[in-house]
């Protein structure tokens, strides 16, 4: 009862205006993370882009992160009010795939700025983003130009990693470094490790450690310094470029099979491939869209880092190994 | 008439090792207990007050039967020897819980509180706080309070042991005084054989949880036998 | 009498286990269902699990000492010097570590001690001197609120006859203060052990890797990324049997004060300069400790977007519905704790002492399940019956209910078993019960304990991050769920801004809650 008092409050204007929509219109419920559905977050503009077209509400739940969102999904089982499911990385998707919990979306996506063609029924992407090592330029004059080359310099700079055991960043480090070293991942942490300043829980943390000046570089996306260029004009925040390439993140959204509104959900999803949603991506949620290129993003982005080739695992090898592979990075790191 | 008949206390299931009273004190009546400490003395004014139950007997006042019935029913005012008032309250309220518990006085009551603090010499400073007062006026409101509730049954437990003599004597006086006035029957535990003197007629002597000898004070107190009371009273061989 | 205060107690120790037990059974129950990890046993002989176990304990047992053993000190001065001007906001500023979220406090420590900070201290700072530094910013000045009642109970006359028997400083602490400490520091000891073994955030970010693991991380990393409820479940027992044995040897160690303890008003005792000298370094040390780390916050906020966040109405709406949780979880916190402790009170009074401290036992050891675990349990066991988003604020409340019992036993314990001690033989014989009682009796002489555990839990569940995150969401923002939101999205200078605004909410609540509970002044013990 208290809850609904303080939404109403909260929400008054949007809420007269949807009343005469609300009376009669269908609601699509949407799982997402908590940055999605925040104030800064594309949540409110792709809300509102949506409902002017689809004559419904859409109402975003925003749950921690995307682990988050599909255990939430799993424990709830059959009997979820989630009609899609949006924010998962191509990390969960095998996971998810196995739950049985999704419905083919039935949609092609033909053109994408994705390297590879886009191939899975079950899953959408609408984003995507690459893994890199983030620095100050006034700070640090001549950054490592390859992850050999960060790993074998033992006088190179120092850095903040987050944890793969509970955080995307941190996996996808952890892939990084098996994409490219394979077996011997192990002995190039071993190397790496003395330059570690902090190990962190999550993305947050290690950012604002960074930004403290507690490490020369830190792990992020090559957009991070976008954030900064737009939103704070601040131009000292460069992303490393790797010669290898950097590892990828593509997030992706997937229609659950108990929702009652499979055809509404299927409106959405090919909304979201679409540029009226596209085009928000770039400066709430700081990543890539996946369609409209160079329409759609901002100038500043012109001046972020090429970070082809994209590397990436491929989902059933992380889903089989992550564990094995966890478990020898705790090895090495603990040593 | 206040009869403790059989009545028995203790933990273990030996008969013998559990305590064991029968008594009887008259009505007007103070009747003193002396004893070594842990005889049972306090544990004798728990059982008539309520605050332990015992295994067998009876304690019966003027044909009631009061061993069953709870605390709160018991026709008893009880003055310890420490932490008989609140603290925080004055010492007007102090006394006037003794009345009703939720402080709601007819006016008659409200008198009677007035005329129990005067009589023990308080009226002047019914507004003070306990911590304001010294330990002889302290135990003159636990007094006050236990006259105005006018049950039938005062006990003592060493109410008066921190104070001098002088007031001791004076306290001591004033509670036979009360008790006669309004038939009261009332039990004294004191460690002083002169509070016997002063206030009781007769003197009951309690060891290893019986009563071992009951006898006009001076008598007791003079006696060479049980050898505990000997011991416990100091005469040499 | 005794049985109509076990009936209460029984319900809320009913209602405990059932919030505790009843989640993780239904977690069993859904590892025992197919497409679930079958039970990995080797994980339970693995060198990983030592190692970790090894670690919770080890950090967990130097961040007791060096919380307690120095807040010992501190209180102690902040006794001896009753005088001392702005007391009261100092011992106010020593609640608020309490309420900062873990990620805020590791910001505000690196501030402080990180190589751009103001005592740098380089890269020693991210491992066990970092875990130190932030749990003992949380948990000094804890134990320093919970510690310094306890010299306003000694009696004038012990110190008269101290000073008669020319005792100097070290004896007077052995035969005067150190009896009466000896019944609370151990329980004190435990609450805080269990602080920092289920700290998470701290350790992970400030441990500086892996090898900084605790049996709480293993936890959240079964239930999170393994998907393996077992495991989780089997972890926080093993967290659960950790903390009772540290539990019972906290309970060797006490003992209860021989002597009756009568009337008294504080001693001022004319004190050489010197001890003054050494009280006033301490107090000052503690504060700088404390103030430090809160300082460089309010810094680092004032240069931020301080107006535009203030005029935010999300913020506004976070900070009701922050409220809101707060000030329920501590009602509902006390009044459990008040009927636990009660009966807790009675069985100690009757001498059965060893009954009496399972009771205070029961109620503060549920700390260290997970509220990871228990979220994630109910979660399972509602969410077939009804929609679970209806139910975020019961479930939260109950939650932070419970991480709040531990703090209303160690406030309230002590004075509750003082005043039924003393009283309640004189309440039974004036017929003294129930609501006349506690309004005449109970309110008057334990209101100031009752404010401060209160204030306690409220800013304690105020500040809290993990179970709302857990079930929250953001329909349900709470505060501290807002800065973790901004904190993920860039928006680092707009989340110190809110931390401030936090805390300073968070003090306004206290200071409005202990003195609106607990009344102005002194009442005599």
């Amino acid at each position: 009862m208290y809850s609904v008092l303080f939404r109403v409050t909260a929400g008054l204007a949007s809420l007269l205006l949807c009343f005469s929509l609300q009376a009669a219109a269908p609601k699509l419920v949407v799982y997402t993370y908590d940055s999605f559905t925040s104030d800064w977050g594309p949540g409110p503009k792709v809300k509102a882009a949506f409902e002017a077209t689809c004559d419904c509400t859409l109402e975003l739940v925003g749950l921690s992160d995307g682990v988050a969102m599909l255990n939430r999904l799993k424990l709830e089982g059959g009997n979820s009010r989630a009609d899609i499911l949006l924010g998962i990385d191509t990390n969960l998707t095998a996971e998810a795939r196995s739950s049985g919990l999704f419905d083919a979306h039935g949609l092609s996506l033909q053109s994408s700025a994705l390297p590879n063609p886009w191939q899975d029924d079950l899953f959408l992407p609408y984003d995507f983003g690459y893994f890199a090592f983030v620095y100050n330029k006034e700070k640090l004059a001549s950054p490592p130009t390859s992850l050999r080359q960060l790993v074998d310099d033992s006088d190179g700079p120092t850095l903040l990693i987050q944890d793969p055991r509970t955080s995307t960043p941190g996996l996808g480090l952890m892939l990084w470094m098996k994409k490219i070293y394979g077996d011997k991942a192990d002995q190039a942490w071993a190397k790496l490790s003395p330059r570690i300043v902090t190990v962190s829980k999550g993305w947050s943390e290690a950012y604002g450690l960074f930004l403290k000046g507690e490490a020369d570089m830190v792990l992020s996306y090559t957009t991070s310094p976008a954030y900064h260029i737009i939103a704070e004009q601040d131009l000292r925040f460069a992303a490393a470029r790797f010669e290898e390439g950097h590892y990828q993140q593509i997030e992706v959204a997937g229609m659950v099979r108990s929702s009652q509104q499979k055809e509404l959900a299927r409106q959405f999803l090919a909304f979201m491939i679409s540029e009226d949603f596209q085009k928000i991506i770039p400066t709430t949620n700081w990543m890539y869209p996946v369609v409209g290129g160079d329409k759609i993003m901002p100038p500043e982005f012109e001046q972020l880092i090429d970070p082809a080739p994209a590397l990436l695992l491929d989902e059933t090898s992380v889903a089989e190994q992550r564990k094995r592979w966890v478990e020898e990075w705790l090895e090495v790191m603990s040593r | 008439m206040l009869l403790i008949e059989n009545l028995q206390f203790g933990y273990s299931t030996e008969p013998a090792s559990n305590m064991h009273f029968d008594l009887s004190v008259k009505d007007g009546e103070v009747l003193s207990l002396i004893g070594p400490s842990g005889s049972g003395k306090s544990t004798l004014l728990s059982l008539i007050a309520g605050f332990l139950s015992a295994h067998h007997g009876r304690i019966v006042l003027d044909n009631n039967e009061l061993q069953d019935l709870p605390v709160a029913e018991r026709p008893v005012s009880i003055v310890f020897q420490q932490h008989n008032l609140f603290p925080h309250l004055d010492l007007y309220t102090n006394v006037a819980l003794g009345v009703d518990p939720s402080l709601r006085l007819l006016p008659a009551q409200i008198d009677a509180v007035r005329d129990a603090l005067a009589r023990l010499g308080l009226e002047n400073i019914q507004r003070r706080k306990p911590g304001e007062l010294s330990g002889g006026q302290r135990q003159r409101v636990a007094l006050a309070r236990a006259l105005v509730r006018r049950r039938k049954i005062l006990l003592l437990d060493e109410a008066f042991a921190a104070l001098g003599p002088a007031m001791r004597a004076e306290l001591l006086e004033l509670v036979k005084a009360l008790v006669a006035e309004h038939e009261m029957t009332a039990l004294l535990i004191s460690h002083q054989p002169s509070d016997a003197l002063i206030a009781s007629a007769r003197t009951a002597f309690i060891c290893d949880g019986r009563v071992s000898m009951l006898a006009p004070t001076a008598e007791l107190l003079a006696a060479e036998t049980p050898p505990q009371l000997r011991d416990y009273l100091g005469h040499s061989e | 009498m005794i049985v109509s205060r076990a009936i209460p107690a029984g319900l809320v120790l009913a209602l405990l286990a059932l919030l505790v037990l009843a989640p993780m059974a239904g977690l069993l129950h859904l590892s025992a269902l197919p497409g679930y990890e079958p039970a990995d046993l080797r994980f339970w002989e693995s060198a990983y699990l030592r190692r970790v176990l090894y670690f919770s304990i080890w950090q967990a047992v130097l961040s007791t000492l060096f919380s307690v053993l120095p807040a010992i000190l501190v209180a102690r001065a902040f006794a001896m010097q009753p005088d001392l001007p702005l007391r009261r906001l100092l011992l106010g500023l020593f609640a608020l570590p309490l309420v900062v979220p873990g990620v805020v406090v590791v910001m505000a420590v690196v501030s402080v001690y990180g190589s751009d900070g103001w005592l740098p201290l380089g890269r020693s700072l991210y491992g066990i001197n970092g875990i130190l530094l932030a749990h003992v910013f949380f948990n000094l000045p804890l134990a320093v609120r919970l510690l310094l009642p306890l010299w306003q109970v000694i009696p004038q006359h012990h110190w008269q006859l101290g000073d008669q028997l020319r005792m100097n400083a070290w004896q007077r602490f052995r035969f005067i203060e150190w009896p009466l400490l000896r019944e609370t520091l151990p329980g004190v000891l435990l609450l805080v052990f269990m602080l920092c073994l289920t700290s998470f955030a701290v350790v992970l970010t400030l441990g500086g890797g892996p090898r900084s693991t605790t049996v709480e991380v293993a936890i959240y990393q079964s239930l999170r990324f393994d998907f393996d409820p077992a495991r989780a479940v089997m972890l926080a027992l093993l967290q659960l049997g950790l903390c009772m044995l540290v539990a019972m040897l906290t309970l060797k160690l006490q003992r209860m004060p021989e002597v009756e303890v009568a009337i008294s008003t504080p001693y001022r005792r004319r004190s050489a300069t010197l001890p003054v000298v050494v009280n006033l370094a301490l107090i000052l040390a503690a504060t700088l400790y404390v103030g430090l780390p809160l300082l460089s916050l309010l810094i680092d906020a004032l240069q931020g977007p301080v107006l535009k966040v203030i005029t935010n109405a999300q913020l506004w709406q976070a900070f009701v519905n922050t409220l809101f949780i707060g000030l329920s979880a501590a009602l509902l916190s006390a009044v459990a704790g008040w009927f636990l402790l009660q009966y807790s009170a009675s069985l100690a009074r009757q001498g059965r002492v060893t009954g009496a401290r399972l009771i205070d036992l029961a109620g503060s050891i549920v700390y260290v399940i997970p509220p990871l675990v228990i979220a994630t349990g109910m979660f399972v066991l509602l969410s077939p019956h009804v929609d679970v988003f209806d139910w975020v604020y019961p479930i939260v409340i109950a939650i932070n209910a419970l991480m709040g019992l531990p703090f209303v036993v160690r406030c309230l314990g002590p004075s509750i078993r003082q005043s039924h001690a003393r009283y309640h033989r004189l309440c039974l014989s004036l017929d003294l019960q129930g609501w006349n009682r506690f309004r005449f009796i109970e309110w008057p002489l334990l209101r100031r304990p009752l404010g401060l555990a209160i204030a306690l839990v409220a800013v304690l569940a105020m500040g809290d991050l993990g179970v709302i995150a857990l079930f929250g969401s953001t329909q349900t923002a709470t505060l501290p769920l807002m800065i973790y939101q901004q904190l993920g999205a860039y928006l680092i200078s707009q989340a110190t801004v809110t931390a401030l605004l936090l805390l300073v909410l968070c003090l306004a609540v206290f200071a409005l809650l202990e003195r609106g509970i607990g009344g102005k002044s002194d009442v005599a013990n």
